[in-house]
């Protein structure tokens, strides 16, 4: 049994990852829809930035085109996990609710295995998205260069990191899931503070001082906030190790955390009947 | 005299509904509680930022700070009244999906009815609160004379509001009735509406400000109603007694959206199997 | 020979809380909830042997579905033991996973928005079929479920025949000695439930697999099962062969009779008249009477000048009823 267990790894892993990617490959329409959303969303928010901007020269340590830089990189980089799994009923919680999620646990792959699999896929065709529109922003000059070799560097590094911290929130927030069909608010305050406090919506900097505090010690704003900000230069390049410690702290925390969950989960299936 | 009692007899089936989904709701008491505050949480946050922004970045085409804050506050309040009464249409493509469509479809009640009596909207709660209390602080800031004609027009500015955005999710979701992708779309359009519903317009280009006049018209939720009462009509885009009618404007719009939708469900496949 | 499926005593108790209506019974359940323990299976032993059918039938709510999930490794019993090809499937799940294929019912493990070929593809590499093997395999169920018809559609745009053959064809890609069956067949058409039956007939004779089935369609299990399991309030109450069960239970027969002449006979031992409408008669079985319908149609053709007959057994719906009607008084 075993000695087949190299040779397919690599293919079941290749398979189960592609299966969002080529559902949304296979519909034409979705993929044209995403296009036009992503190219209008960049657009608008440039010229919101860019309005906002019109009196003032500097605010919260941002002048214009970083302001304007980061909004548009936000812009993309919430494309990376933003694929529609809802309406191919293959979300975890759909799953759960639709009975089909005990095919997860009838598989020789482990269940934690299968999504993980699933949401590398996600993420990598997601970054290919962004990567592509990335190009074309700087080609049209709506996006600046990094603010220096070393800035786009860590900014690499930083957002590598970041991206796990966000796999392993969102996981946490699917694995939550299992034991709250009805009950739904402890997602929404994940899904409330990783919206709100990853920077997706503006700079955090522009948020008063507390806030910034608050969210400095929670895991949110290391997906997105701490990346850009070393982008844009926001961040100086002496803080890097530090910024790359704590997201670091916390991919082991929250991966420490899923870990305790899922078999927390499986064991809740396993006596519940899923 | 017929459809006099026939309304009233629908109204009271609608009243036990609300009544009933109310109560199931309450069952989880914990979980009731913890919707309403993460409903006020998340919209205090929408106006932390707000009001952060505003302070940072003053001067927005010639509008007052105040002035910009009670764009905001009509439309957190308007949202608030539309996810009372309409907000169930923005998860159509959920109904679509779990076949309750084609069971409401069975019933002697308007689909449209039931989809918004289908369950109780706690988070509407939260939103409403916040609403009020965002509002009042807005109306007391304000350096206006509150006339009666002004009481007036705000209160039609804020159902004008209301009416607007459900005229712009019942037209949407009459997309959920025959693509099961277009739940994005609603999606998108919700975080414009957050993105972009609390500022003055015209310190956009002229294109994107045309745009959220005549293709997505979200300049008649708060910023022509907001232009109209503190005065500040110039550069709106369209003649100033154009903002004035915002009001009557939206309610077209939501006649409008209503046909579109009974036109789509005439239309309407099922789901599959 | 070992037996392929093998209960030992299985049972499985939910606890679950019991939630007061009112304020008053919300705020006591947050508190200090009451837990009420509910028994789903009881000490249920049974045995599947290699290459066999087993129909596993009972009311809804006897316990069927927590059994099998059982059996599936899904559920942990609370005592008693399984055994799946001699491996524990709620300890050993990797390993049983490659041992049994699952169809349950209305709920599909492809994918809905990829073409059921692809889904194929995805399950081929998941358990590590070879590619040759994974193609001849499709040949086979397509030459008996014709799915090369729509197997190029997405799996949400194809009726619920199509989906369930599809999941038939998904649960035996990898070549598994063990198939579970929840209610395969529920919804479907005629012509459509006569396909799988036949699909489900070959896989046990041909390929020699050994399929646990529950079901409620009555002409199923007689076209399909050798053996059938009966599960009421939780426990095994038969555990035989069909004609075991109708021998038990199903001792109504009819003969309709069209006989001639002016006299009639005293009506012959063991036998009574039901219904008489001149010159036809219908017999059943007298009181307390063993007779079987040959026997009867023996001492009716003896007795009488017959011009017709014509012999009804009981169905084995009749059958049924009795069987979970009499175990439950």
């Amino acid at each position: 049994m075993t000695a087949t267990a190299a040779p397919t790894t690599f293919p079941r892993a290749w398979r189960t990852a592609r299966v969002t990617p080529l559902a949304e490959l296979l519909a034409p329409g979705r993929i044209a829809a995403t296009a036009v959303r992503l190219g209008l969303q960049v657009f608008l928010v440039t010229c919101l930035w860019r309005a906002l901007y019109a009196g003032t020269h500097s605010s919260a340590g941002l002048v214009k085109e970083q302001a304007v830089s980061y909004a548009v990189l936000a812009a993309l980089a919430t494309r990376i996990r933003g694929l529609d799994r809802g309406a191919g009923r293959d979300t975890v919680i759909q799953h759960i609710q639709y009975g089909t999620i005990v095919y997860w646990f009838l598989r020789p792959v482990p269940p934690q295995r299968y999504y993980l699999y699933r949401a590398l896929g996600d993420q990598a065709y997601g970054f290919a998205w962004a990567a592509v529109a990335y190009a074309l922003c700087r080609l049209t000059g709506v996006l600046q260069a990094p603010a220096s070799a070393g800035a786009g560097a860590a900014f690499a590094v930083s957002l590598l990191l970041g991206q796990i911290v966000l796999y392993y929130l969102t996981l946490l927030i699917d694995l939550l899931c299992f034991w709250t069909i009805q009950n739904n608010s402890a997602l929404l305050i994940l899904q409330f503070a990783q919206n709100l406090l990853s920077g997706a919506y503006a700079p955090l900097w522009f948020f008063p001082g507390w806030f910034v505090a608050m969210s400095a010690v929670l895991p949110f704003q290391s997906t997105l906030n701490v990346p850009l900000s070393l982008y844009i230069g926001r961040i100086p390049l002496s803080d890097l190790p530090a910024q790359l410690a704590v997201q670091a702290v916390w991919v082991l925390l929250l991966a420490l955390l899923t870990r305790l969950l899922w078999r927390r989960a499986a064991a809740r299936v396993v006596s519940q009947g899923g | 005299m017929d459809s006099v009692s026939r309304f009233f007899a629908a109204w009271r089936v609608a009243r036990r509904i609300i009544a009933l989904t109310f109560r199931a709701r309450l069952e989880y008491r914990a979980e009731f509680l913890m919707n309403v505050g993460i409903g006020i949480v998340w919209q205090v946050s929408i106006i932390v930022f707000a009001t952060v922004l505003l302070g940072r970045f003053p001067g927005m085409g010639g509008w007052p700070s105040d002035a910009v804050l009670l764009i905001a506050a009509m439309r957190m309040l308007s949202h608030g009244l539309f996810v009372l009464f309409f907000g169930r249409v923005y998860f159509l493509s959920l109904f679509v999906q779990e076949g309750f469509v084609d069971g409401f479809l069975l019933r002697p009640m308007p689909v449209h009815r039931q989809v918004q009596l289908a369950y109780f909207p706690t988070n509407a709660i939260g939103d409403l609160l916040v609403g009020v209390s965002m509002f009042t602080g807005a109306v007391w800031s304000i350096d206006l004379d509150w006339t009666l004609p002004r009481i007036g027009y705000v209160i039609a500015g804020l159902l004008g509001g209301m009416l607007m955005e459900a005229a712009i999710f019942t037209s949407l979701s009459s997309l959920h009735l025959r693509f099961p992708a277009a739940q994005a779309w609603s999606i998108w359009t919700e975080e414009l509406l957050a993105t972009f519903g609390n500022y003055p317009l015209k310190i956009l280009p002229g294109v994107i400000s045309g745009a959220f006049t005549f293709l997505l018209p979200l300049a008649f939720i708060a910023y022509f109603p907001a232009a109209v009462l503190t005065g500040h009509t110039s550069g709106l885009g369209v003649p100033a007694a154009v903002a004035a009618a915002a009001p009557l404007i939206a309610l077209a719009a939501y006649v409008g959206s209503r046909y579109l939708w009974k036109w789509s469900l005439r239309h309407y496949t099922g789901v599959n199997g | 020979m070992r037996a392929a499926i093998e209960a030992r005593g299985l049972t499985k108790t939910f606890s679950t809380t019991k939630r007061q209506p009112g304020l008053r019974g919300t705020l006591r359940s947050l508190v200090a909830p009451q837990r009420v323990s509910k028994t789903a299976v009881e000490d249920v032993s049974f045995s599947v042997a290699t290459g066999e059918l087993v129909a596993l039938l009972g009311p809804n709510g006897a316990g069927k579905s927590t059994t099998i999930k059982m059996l599936t490794g899904i559920l942990t019993p609370t005592s008693g033991e399984a055994s799946v090809v001699g491996t524990v499937p709620y300890r050993e799940r990797e390993r049983n996973a490659r041992n049994i294929g699952a169809v349950f019912g209305q709920r599909s493990q492809l994918w809905w928005d990829l073409p059921a070929r692809e889904s194929f593809t995805i399950l081929r590499d998941i358990y590590g079929v070879g590619e040759a093997e994974h193609a001849a395999r499709l040949r086979e169920f397509d030459d008996l479920l014709e799915l090369s018809s729509f197997w190029d559609t997405r799996i949400r745009h194809l009726s619920l025949g199509q989906r369930v053959r599809c999941d038939l064809a998904a649960a035996l890609l990898h070549d598994p000695p063990v198939v579970f069956l929840d209610e395969p067949t529920i919804g479907m058409d005629v012509v459509v439930k006569e396909q799988v039956r036949r699909f489900l007939r070959h896989q046990v004779e041909e390929r020699g697999r050994t399929v646990l089935l529950t079901t409620h369609d009555m002409t199923e299990v007689e076209r399909l099962a050798e053996r059938v399991v009966l599960i009421n309030h939780g426990r095994i109450v038969l555990d035989g062969t069909l004609d075991e069960i109708r021998q038990r239970f199903g001792g109504g027969w009819r003969v309709n009779a069209t006989v001639l002449g002016e006299n009639r006979v005293p009506c012959p031992e063991g036998l009574r008249i039901l219904h008489e409408e001149g010159p036809r008669l219908v017999f059943g079985p007298g009181r307390g009477s063993e007779l079987t319908p040959h026997q009867a149609l023996k001492r009716i053709i003896e007795c009488y000048d017959v011009a017709d007959i014509a012999v009804e057994e009981s169905d084995l719906e009749d059958v049924m009823r009795t069987a979970y009607l009499r175990e439950a008084a």
